[in-house]
């Protein structure tokens, strides 16, 4: 027999995470729109972690060149106040995507925790849980975003990310609680229940690695929720957030009357595009996640 | 007198990643007027494809690569594949009519048995709503429901049995002269089964039709078909009369199937699965496909697949070029082959 | 004596007690089992038979501790089940395993068949370490005839036929060792050609490992050939309407509606098939189980009912005086002491 026969211990026959990356690229080639989403989100992660630390920091404007179209010095031109607008799209997309990813973890991790809870002790609880997330729901997100943004203040973009998630986990919480009430009346569910393999073996192994899509899919989609909430509310000055930030710099362009000058163009369209290409990359890639997680196509 | 319809040479892929499937691969065969015909063949066998091939139903990635099929009635011949739209829809209904399996589960929940009869009945030119109801009753009469109650009735209100009976009886809508049935039994309990089965028997007498069935199940075969059509790995692997076949079978594939099936009547006889499965319609053998689970195969099976050729009874052909064997081992009695096999 | 004392007389491993379930449903309560009482033997292979709505897989999933009676009792070894706590309880459930009827639903599509079968010998520490695992795993895939086992360790189930995905189910069943398998309709979604292969796969177990097998099944051809030596129960609208030994069931139905049913199978044999008498039932409509009829559920379609007798009382199962000896719910073959089918000849 071959060595690639031999399964490891336990649950750990899945492909290490060299093996594990390269069909997962080998994958998302068969979806090319996936690969360019891909490749969207790798650049971005770069652009707002990774370029920063080899990008200086310009604090101060240069007052003679306020408003500059692009040139040599100034690729993206200048701001409002002569800094350069490249460097801020670096240095901005960090708290953007910070925020995205952390609302998106901890929106993802409270829904699927108390969906999964929910779904698997049932009764009063579960109708408690449920009624809360239908509250929830009901009341327009944006709205409330205002409120709780006017009346708590979140000074700092760890708040920020925790006040989009307290808001926006009753969503996918209701349908991770759906997934699990149809996945625990599986066949293979309930043979483990007979087998005795113990709940955490039914939730981890039966149950959860049947909704890695679903899970991976409402991630990413959290995060673009997350940056549109976030950029909302920072246009609206509601954040008073000091800094480099995407949205920032279109909060400062809408007060400082920039989108009155032609000149200003790159200054405005700069982060309005960064947004929109951060989105597009996230969108595609969701779209290719399907297959990727099928197991029907992972081996033809 | 011309067949009714003539399946001539044809072979059908899928496409799929991996390559074509050949899904039915050089089927040829007629229909004559009146005269019931049993396709049988597992998952896989093609049997399915073939059959939505006969109403230009197969789904986009299916393509015929060879053949033709070829309708006859009253008037003219047609050739289904190169039939104009308008045309295509007049001849599925008016002259072919197909009752799918999963047909069962797709009545719309929303409107009722009359609303279904109508839409059907409109969809195919039938303005005059008192002449379809006066079908629709007429029809449900036939299939002995009681059309008042019927009419009225929505689909969930209707057990497994008597929704196959409105089935049967929207197909007969527009007097076809060829009914298609895609396992008819099926999803049915046995007594439901039953009356089914007596039900279609009368009504091929009544009216004439011609029927084709395609199914897993041999026992509704020997019921009903006058004549039978093994199907094995996308092609024909025997033709006879529903006799010959279950008595004097002469491909190792049917006298395979005969004996997977155990009997409640008459002596158990020796039942046994056939081992293996079938071979991957992509990459197919070969010689003859049934080579890897067939207990008479020699070298010279594996060098080229076997045509079809007549064997030692009239009107019976067998792809197998050891079928003189196969008639040594089950003879010509009229005994079930899973008996002479216990008895040999 | 009764059938159930003659053949597994003290030494029933599992029995149902008077069992019944009932579930709520939109318009009602139904009675999907009422006071079904079953005793099944060490190494029996046993078959309950019925259409749909007889109620064959609930007892299934009632005599595999999955699903809890509304009343009545099962006893495993002698003692009430539901009785038991914590550790008690959890040697049942591994006692009684059950193989589905879907071989597409009843495996995990994101384990392999290693992870599938390893799971539960690591749980119950009956393999130790990786390599011990891999060759129990390996044991068990040869016993279930999917050999050369290395070829199934690490393929997803989506990668199997039915016929072999229904081996690796069965092969799980066995990961821990247990008394009785039951298997509800457990060859109805595989290919035909392969359904006896799999009927003696589980006979096999039966008589190497004295395993009892319930085989629930809806085709009385297959519950003939698979209890050729055990019993065939069939069951109408929630009773069981007669218990017997297989071939006196068969040959001689000693219920009316055994004898209806199967006078109307249709059978793999056209001189047989077309030549079978028919048992005429008064009518063809089942009666809903939220209205059940009273009495003898099957009288409103029997052509032996008597009235002011099968309309009232509800007839228990009985032993019928016979050569072979078997039980029927019928008060006129009890009273008549011969099995319907005689009485309706």
């Amino acid at each position: 027999m071959t060595a690639a026969a031999i399964p490891r211990r336990g649950d750990r026959t899945l492909p290490g995470p060299i093996e594990g990356g390269l069909e997962f690229l080998r994958l998302l080639s068969r979806r090319p729109s996936g690969l360019v989403g891909f490749a969207g989100i790798v650049f971005f992660l770069v652009l707002a972690f990774v370029a920063p630390i080899f990008v200086p920091n310009q604090e101060s404007g240069d007052v003679n060149a306020i408003y500059q179209t692009p040139s040599a010095q100034h690729f993206l031109g200048t701001d409002n106040t002569g800094r350069d607008v490249l460097n801020q799209i670096v240095q901005g997309g960090k708290e953007i995507i910070g925020v995205a990813l952390i609302t998106a973890f901890l929106t993802t991790l409270v829904a699927t925790v108390l969906g999964s809870v929910s779904a698997l002790v049932g009764g009063r609880f579960d109708a408690a849980l449920v009624g809360l997330a239908d509250i929830l729901l009901t009341v327009p997100p944006l709205i409330v975003l205002i409120v709780i943004s006017a009346l708590a203040r979140p000074t700092n973009f760890l708040a920020l990310a925790l006040v989009l998630s307290l808001l926006g986990w009753a969503g996918l919480m209701r349908q991770v609680r759906a997934q699990v009430l149809t996945l625990k009346e599986r066949d293979y569910v309930e043979a483990a229940k007979s087998l005795d393999l113990g709940l955490t073996h039914i939730v981890f192994r039966e149950i959860l690695p049947n909704m890695r899509s679903y899970i991976v899919i409402h991630f990413v989609l959290a995060m673009t929720g997350a940056i549109y909430a976030q950029v909302a509310l920072i246009i609206l000055g509601l954040v008073p957030f000091s800094g480099k930030n995407w949205a920032l710099m279109l909060y400062f362009a809408q007060t400082q009357g920039a989108f009155y000058f032609r000149d200003a163009f790159w200054f405005v369209f700069s982060p309005i595009f960064a947004i929109i290409l951060l989105q597009l990359s996230l969108v595609l890639f969701v779209n290719a996640m399907e297959d990727i997680f099928n197991p029907r196509l992972r081996s033809s | 007198m011309t067949p009714i319809l003539s399946v001539r040479d044809l072979s059908i892929d899928y496409r799929t990643r991996r390559g074509p499937v050949h899904a039915v691969r050089d089927v040829s065969f007629d229909i004559e007027k009146g005269e019931t015909v049993a396709i049988i063949g597992e998952s896989g066998s093609g049997k399915t494809t073939l059959a939505v091939s006969f109403i230009r139903l197969s789904p986009r990635s299916a393509r015929i690569t060879k053949g033709q099929i070829l309708y006859t009635n009253d008037r003219e011949t047609v050739d289904i594949q190169t039939l104009p739209d308008d045309e295509l829809r007049q001849y599925r209904w008016s002259e072919c009519a197909m009752v799918f399996q999963a047909a069962l589960n797709s009545f719309n929940p929303v409107i009722n048995i009359w609303e279904q009869f109508a839409d059907t009945a409109r969809a195919h030119g039938m303005k005059d709503s008192a002449k379809i109801h006066a079908r629709a009753q007429e029809l449900l009469d036939l299939v002995h429901l009681d059309p008042d109650r019927i009419l009225k009735a929505y689909p969930h209100e209707l057990s497994g049995g008597m929704k196959q009976r409105v089935l049967i009886a929207l197909s007969l809508l527009l007097e076809p002269q060829l009914i298609i049935l895609d396992e008819p039994t099926t999803a049915l309990d046995i007594l439901t089964q039953r009356s089914i089965i007596d039900l279609l028997g009368q009504l091929r007498k009544k009216l004439g039709f011609s029927l084709i069935f395609i199914s897993h199940d041999l026992s509704i075969a020997a019921e009903l078909a006058d004549r039978m059509i093994t199907m094995y790995a996308g092609t024909i692997v025997e033709r006879a009369s529903v006799t010959d076949l279950f008595y004097r079978p002469r491909h190792p594939y049917s006298v395979g199937l005969l004996r997977a099936v155990p009997r409640v009547s008459g002596a158990m006889g020796s039942v046994a699965s056939i081992p293996g499965s079938p071979p991957d319609l992509i990459r197919l053998p070969s010689g003859c496909t049934y080579v890897p689970r067939c207990p008479l195969a020699i070298a010279a099976c594996a060098e080229r697949e076997p045509d079809l050729v007549p064997v030692d009874t009239p009107n019976h052909e067998a792809r197998c070029i050891r079928w003189k064997t196969v008639a040594e081992q089950v003879g010509t009695a009229e005994v079930a082959v899973a008996e002479k096999i216990a008895t040999a | 004596m009764s059938v159930a004392d003659s053949t597994v007389a003290g030494r029933a491993v599992i029995e149902l007690d008077h069992v019944s379930r009932a579930f709520k449903v939109p318009g009602g309560t139904i009675t999907a089992v009422d006071g079904v009482s079953l005793a099944i033997g060490a190494g029996e292979a046993l078959c309950i038979v019925g259409e749909s709505g007889c109620g064959k897989t609930t007892t299934g999933r009632m005599l595999a501790g999955i699903l809890h009676p509304t009343s009545g009792r099962l006893l495993y070894e002698g003692e009430d089940v539901w009785r038991k706590k914590g550790n008690e309880l959890s040697t049942f459930r591994r006692a009684v395993q059950l193989v589905h009827q879907d071989p597409y639903a009843s495996l995990n599509p994101t384990r392999t068949i290693f992870q599938t079968l390893s799971a539960p010998l690591y749980r119950h520490k009956k393999a130790k370490g990786n390599r011990d695992a891999t060759n129990r795993v390996r044991h068990l895939l040869d016993v279930v005839g999917l050999t050369p086992p290395d070829d199934f360790l690490g393929k997803y189930p989506h990668q199997l036929s039915g016929g072999q995905r229904q081996r690796v189910a069965i092969a799980r069943a066995l990961t821990v060792d247990p008394r009785v398998i039951v298997a509800d309709e457990a060859v109805s979604m595989v290919d035909v050609s392969i359904r006896i292969s799999l009927l003696n796969l589980l006979l096999g177990l039966r008589s190497e490992m004295g395993v009892s097998i319930v085989l629930i099944t809806h085709d009385l051809a297959v519950a003939r050939y698979f209890a050729r030596e055990g019993r065939i129960g069939v069951m109408y609208l929630g009773r069981m309407v007669e218990l017997g030994h297989s071939e006196a069931l068969v040959s001689d139905p000693a219920h009316p509606y055994s004898a209806a049913l199967i006078a109307a199978i249709p059978e793999a044999d056209p001189r047989i098939t077309r030549s079978k008498e028919r048992v005429a039932l008064k009518t063809a409509e089942v009666p809903s189980l939220l209205a059940l009829p009273p009495g003898c559920t099957f009288h409103p379609r029997c052509p032996l009912a008597e009235p002011g007798l099968c309309d009232v009382q509800i007839p228990e199962l009985l032993p019928l005086p016979a050569d072979t000896p078997r039980e029927v719910a019928c008060h006129v073959a009890i009273r008549e002491r011969r099995p319907a089918a005689e009485l309706l000849a």
